[in-house]
């Protein structure tokens, strides 16, 4: 890590001193990001408002020298889900810093203008800590809104909806607004699509999947007071695991991430489920939360217990699964001062599949990536096996051959003929022409398109997509004509590059992930 | 012969609770042995009371006036007569089955019932048995932090409160998160009702060590040891913060009187401002939780508070007529935030947390009662205002107060 | 002939918005005048700019009489419970207050830190912090600091707290201190050893039990069961015992326990005032 991993007895004007040294070294930005982790030892002991000057600091800092593509997930959490106006105040000026609008950050503008428009407040950035008024969280918003321009057509019902049921707001804030409406309208259908992924969600390979041997005997106890290993709960089939305290004052946090359990269980139960997916709600703070207060808790949140379906405190052994999960939070005596949002998929061994964090995820999606593991879990049994990887590789291996072999498949018996002797194959010359073999690789041609397509799908990466099919475009389009002939080399070249990107795209994100 | 009496059309004990509106009941004979007739027994009915204990009167339609006993002519074979009890208006039980309803058939006893003229009082005024069941039932629903109180503490913070201040549906909302508290302390202990603070008045029995607490020069409410709002706890932390900013005895100095706030106009967007004053004011006469939104509801007192807000509310809608939704007057018709129209339905009850609303709905529906259907678990802003099923008697919530009569 | 004059009523009507106002900003009005003029138009700032910046500029000022400034605040604090009105008024205000928490005058200073403190505000957290770190920059005395610290129990009050208990100032800081600790479950030993100490105060040891009640309720009940059966110990403890095995004990261990129900009889028939009664409720739920 970083030369601060021991330092959270900093004071916080040393703390100030030092992002405001690592900023003018552009070759340390990596530990102001590091430092954005909330599990980071500086913010050990640390309270939750002196967390938020910290951060938003951060944020601040970061911003004088544009927010780069990987930093910007920590700005749009504080847009989704952050109600400390500093924070917010200091996300919304640092997407600003981001070197061009893009519509993906409309809609947290508007989220965060929603959540926090009855609670402005003034802020200041001229210092660190200060708490003077310069501008305010509204401000710095609408500010933002404005810079969004064209960027936040997407939004403008909800700019418009503001305008005709202003309520409080001030004359000034609404004139603005009113200017940024005229500027969007008339609506103009668009099609342009969102062009930035934002790396909130991570998945893993089966083989890459750290093992959960050392949280495996953790005793947990459940609502009902009844006692579970980790390992008797979790291991079987795969789990959907959220963390939460009964504590937490943000209701856009742990309140809603339970809330939203509660809809997955009934996702779950609707479509046959809940008995082959567990859900699991694991406190941060075992010690405080009772069974008694999670059992209320989670009722009141509409979650759905039952055998497969529990709230969970960890008997001992907490520290051990906050390291495993790699949890994003940290504590105050032993209360929590801060968090993200974590959910996490686990397969049927145990292990993390994929993990949702910091923004707020889909109900439909996290079950979709449980149900995934379903399968998996009746493939492969040996969670080292090489089995699963080979065959994606061999698969789009097969495909690649097969469509070199539809682009130069001969006309004829005699160049039939000929290919054989060229290749000097022994006792090839013994095969008849058989025509039938073209329509047979132009359909493993066409499959293995489609299983780039679904890998790319799963991957979020189409570019292995969008290369394959150009291949196959032009492979079969130099079948038309004689005239395109040479598409057909340019045809194999692109598909090879497709498949090559669709095989090698997990093992790279992966790495890249990991790495985070 | 036997008689099965039924209050609000139910055999059930958590049923037999009236207030001053009309509820209505059933009799019907179940053990003709001994009967004169072989069609109908002439039954009267009549209303006992113990010590300073309730009244109720009898009448036998949805109209005319009420009366002390009523005889009614009952089939032999089993079918139930209906018929209308009431608490006669200024004679409110102090305990459960403190009145009793007697059927006579001539001199003899055929059947009878015990049942509560349960309605909401002057909390300075309470029997010591009453406020000693409220606060017991009050510390159950927050069992140390653990219990249901935290939904209702929940539903008052920074970010839901656009959804009930500051536009018409203030009082509304107010009046639907009373009655959701309400029903549940009366599932605790169904004696129970919420009493109010006349904070226009001195209410020295309120700030008492057996009571509400009294609070310390730090603003530290103390309790009595018998007392288990000692263990009150919310947000993770013991105890309540209450400052008054005036001497308990007294009232607190610069609110409007009941009359100032009653002739602030007769239409309701004059009538609301009381927003500011009483209703504001009475907050900030305290240090403390009471005196900030985001903690207000950490403080059991909230909840008297409230209850006389709502009481100035049911007697200025008693003095103008202002029950019908219909009745331009009655509410604030103008486009209003989402949760503030007549036709919208309340949060969190309508369980919605799609933007504008919260992102969660603690509580979930509201509450239900044994004695009515109103105003149903998903309530509307309109089904706040016929609270006493005045223009329908089906729309009637179950509560009155002790000083707002019903006819 | 003189015709006598009806003697005019008190008006229930209340005066205009306008007339009121210009009453509570005149510095030529007595102050009488003037609070009962700010308590009258709370609704007032959030309609009018004009009127807010007025009633801030009261606040803020001061030359002004502070009684005049302490019902200015109130107005305001009266005004933002109509959170939607007030929406335009909230960034004013809350910078107002900042401003106004190291005013010179005390009881002004606490009231707005206690209003920033309850919204959890950073600013508010870092001055009251300072203060007690610091006693020479203290703008409330400990006790109050604490107590307003506790409005957000992620606060950094919790060391501060410890030393507190530690070697208190005075009892008053010494139990808002643990009034604090009570949000950490690991201070759960520190409640139940001073429920034991029969030289510490009554409101020690009630803040104690119910602190332990929270956090570890199983101790709770084997202490007060313990506290119960000695004779020795003090009325009010005894009583705080009794009501939290009554409202919240483990009903079916208390229901089997015939030595504690026997001893709990005698104390309805024997004990002070407030044990008998408390006494009393134990039996009526467990039974003679």
């Amino acid at each position: 890590m970083t030369e601060l991993e021991s330092n959270n007895s900093l004071s916080e004007d040393e703390f100030a001193s030092l992002i405001t040294d690592l900023a003018e070294r552009p070759a340390e930005r990596h530990q102001l990001i590091e430092l954005l982790h909330e599990d980071h030892p500086i913010y050990d002991q640390r309270g939750a408002a002196t967390i938020v000057r910290m951060r938003g600091w951060i944020l601040h800092t970061l911003s004088k020298d544009q927010i780069k593509d990987d930093e910007l997930i920590f700005v749009l959490e504080e847009l989704d889900t952050g109600i400390d106006p500093y924070l917010v105040a200091a996300a919304a000026k640092a997407l600003r810093s981001y070197p061009n609008p893009k519509r993906t950050f409309a809609p947290f503008v508007v989220h965060a203008l929603a959540n926090i428009r009855y609670r402005d407040e003034p802020v200041s950035f001229s210092e660190y800590g200060g708490y003077g008024d310069e501008t305010t969280i509204l401000q710095e918003l609408l500010a933002t809104l404005e810079w969004l321009g064209e960027s936040a057509r997407s939004v403008l019902p909800e700019l418009q909806a503001l305008v005709s049921q202003p309520a409080g707001l001030s004359k000034k804030l609404l004139n603005r607004i009113e200017k940024i409406v005229r500027s969007l309208e008339p609506v103009n259908d668009s099609t342009e699509s969102c062009c930035l992924r934002l790396r909130d969600r991570f998945t893993w390979e089966p083989r890459s999947r750290k093992s959960c041997t050392e949280i495996e005997s953790v005793l947990f106890e459940d609502q009902n007071h009844e006692l579970t290993t980790f390992a008797e709960f979790f291991k079987g089939q795969p789990s959907i695991v959220v963390f939460f305290y009964t504590r937490c004052d943000n209701p856009l946090k742990c309140s809603l991430t339970i809330t939203k359990l509660g809809r997955i269980q009934r996702i779950l139960v609707q479509n046959g489920f809940a008995s082959r997916v567990n859900t699991a709600a694991i406190t941060y703070d075992p010690e405080f939360d009772s069974p008694e207060r999670i059992r209320g808790y989670g009722e009141n949140r509409g979650l759905l217990p039952g055998p497969r379906h529990r709230l969970l405190r960890a008997r001992d052994g907490i520290d051990s699964v906050r390291k495993h999960f790699k949890l994003g939070v940290n504590f105050i005596e032993s209360l929590v001062n801060r968090h993200r949002i974590e959910v996490y998929i686990l397969d049927a061994q145990g292990q993390v599949a994929s993990s949702f964090q910091r923004i707020h995820w889909d109900e439909q999606e996290v079950v979709n990536a449980a149900i995934e593991l379903l399968d998996e879990s009746k493939q492969v049994q040996d969670p080292n096996s090489q089995i699963g990887h080979r065959k994606s590789a061999f698969g789009n291996t097969f495909g690649l051959l097969a469509s070199i072999g539809f682009a130069f498949f001969p006309k004829c018996p005699i160049c039939w003929a000929a290919y054989l002797s060229m290749f000097g194959i022994a006792g090839l010359g013994q095969i008849p022409y058989s025509p039938w073999l073209q329509p047979l690789l132009a359909t493993v041609m066409l499959i293995n398109l489609g299983s780039v397509w679904l890998r790319a799908r799963a991957t979020e990466r189409m570019i292995s997509f969008y290369l394959a099919s150009a291949g196959a475009i032009a492979i079969i389009s130099s079948k038309f004509s004689e005239s395109l002939k040479a598409t057909a080399l340019l045809g194999i070249v692109l598909t090879l590059a497709g498949s090559m990107l669709s095989t090698f795209s997990g093992r790279r994100q992966q790495k890249e992930l990991t790495s985070h | 012969m036997n008689v099965e009496l039924q209050i609000n059309n139910s055999t059930s004990t958590r049923a037999r609770f009236v207030s001053w509106v009309p509820s209505p009941c059933r009799i019907r004979i179940t053990n003709p042995s001994g009967a004169a007739s072989s069609h109908n027994m002439n039954i009267k009915l009549s209303s006992v009371s113990a010590a300073s204990g309730g009244e109720v009167v009898f009448r036998k339609g949805t109209t005319g006036a009420f009366a002390s006993t009523i005889t009614l002519s009952v089939p032999i074979n089993g079918t139930s007569v209906p018929f209308f009890v009431a608490g006669r208006f200024g004679r409110p039980s102090a305990n459960n089955g403190d009145v009793k309803i007697e059927a006579r058939l001539g001199n003899a006893l055929v059947g009878s019932i015990k049942l509560m003229v349960r309605v909401r009082k002057n909390a300075n005024n309470l029997t010591t048995g009453e406020r000693d069941r409220l606060v017991a039932a009050f510390a159950q629903l927050n069992n140390q932090g653990a219990g249901r109180f935290a939904d209702f503490r929940d539903m008052h913070t920074n970010v839901s409160s656009p959804q009930a201040h500051g536009a018409p549906g203030f009082l509304p909302w107010h009046r639907a998160y009373l009655i959701d508290l309400e029903r549940e302390l009366q599932n605790i202990d169904p004696s129970v009702a919420l009493p109010y603070w006349r904070f226009d008045q001195a209410s020295p029995n309120i700030f008492t060590l057996d009571f509400f607490g009294v609070s310390n020069t730090l603003g530290t409410v103390q309790f009595s040891p018998t007392n288990p709002l000692q263990f009150w706890r919310t947000d993770g932390v013991p105890g309540i913060n209450r400052r008054p900013f005036f001497a308990t005895n007294t009232a607190p100095p610069g609110l409007r009187t009941e009359a100032q706030t009653l002739a602030l106009g007769n239409a309701y967007p004059a009538f609301r401002t009381m927003e500011g004053n009483p209703h504001g004011s009475a907050h900030v006469s305290f240090g403390g939780y009471i005196s900030s939104i985001p903690t207000a509801a950490r403080d059991p007192l909230f909840f008297l508070l409230h209850c006389n807000v709502d009481r100035l509310w049911a007697k200025w809608q008693r003095q103008f007529s202002r029950f019908d939704p219909a009745v331009a007057a009655s509410f604030d018709g103008a486009a209003n935030p989402i949760g503030h129209n007549l036709p919208d339905t309340m949060w969190p009850w309508n369980g919605i947390t799609t933007p504008p609303r919260p992102p969660t709905a603690p509580g979930g529906a509201l509450a239900s009662s044994p004695c009515v259907s109103a105003p149903g678990p998903q309530p509307r802003v309109r089904d706040s205002l016929d609270y006493q099923g005045v223009i329908n008697s089906v729309s009637s919530m179950g509560f009155d107060y002790d000083d707002v009569p019903f006819a | 002939m003189t015709t006598k004059r009806k003697a005019t009523k008190k008006s229930a009507k209340p005066r205009s918005t306008r007339a009121a106002m210009s009453v509570a900003i005149s510095k030529s009005k007595p102050v009488k005048e003037r609070v009962a003029a700010l308590a009258e138009v709370p609704l007032a700032v959030c309609e009018s700019d004009k009127d807010l910046q007025a009633t801030l500029n009261v606040l803020r000022d001061q030359d002004e009489p502070i009684e005049v400034r302490l019902a200015s605040l109130q107005s305001l604090q009266a005004a933002s419970f109509s959170v939607i009105a007030f929406e335009s008024c909230r960034a004013d205000y809350i910078a107002t207050l900042r401003k106004v928490a190291t005013d010179p005058n005390p009881e002004l200073r606490q009231r707005v830190l206690g209003i920033l403190a309850r919204e959890k505000d950073g600013f508010a957290q870092k001055k009251l912090l300072e203060g007690l770190q610091n006693p020479t920059k203290a703008l409330v005395p400990p006790e109050k600091a604490l107590q307003l610290l506790s409005y957000d129990i992620h606060s950094e009050a919790y060391s501060v707290a410890r030393k507190v208990v530690e070697n208190p100032p005075n009892e008053d800081a010494k139990r808002e201190a643990l009034r604090l600790l009570a949000a950490d479950a690991k201070s759960a030993p520190l409640f139940e050893k001073l429920l034991r100490d029969k030289n510490e105060n009554a409101e020690i040891r009630q803040i104690s039990a119910a602190a332990l009640q929270a956090l570890k309720p199983e101790k709770l009940q084997s202490n007060a069961r313990d506290i119960l059966l000695d004779d020795s110990d003090y009325d009010d403890i005894r009583a705080t015992s009794l009501t939290a095995l009554t409202q919240f004990g483990d009903a079916e261990a208390v229901a089997k326990d015939e030595t504690l129900k026997k001893h709990v009889g005698k104390m309805s028939e024997k004990g002070g005032a407030k044990v008998k009664r408390s006494a009393r409720q134990f039996m009526s739920k467990y039974g003679r």
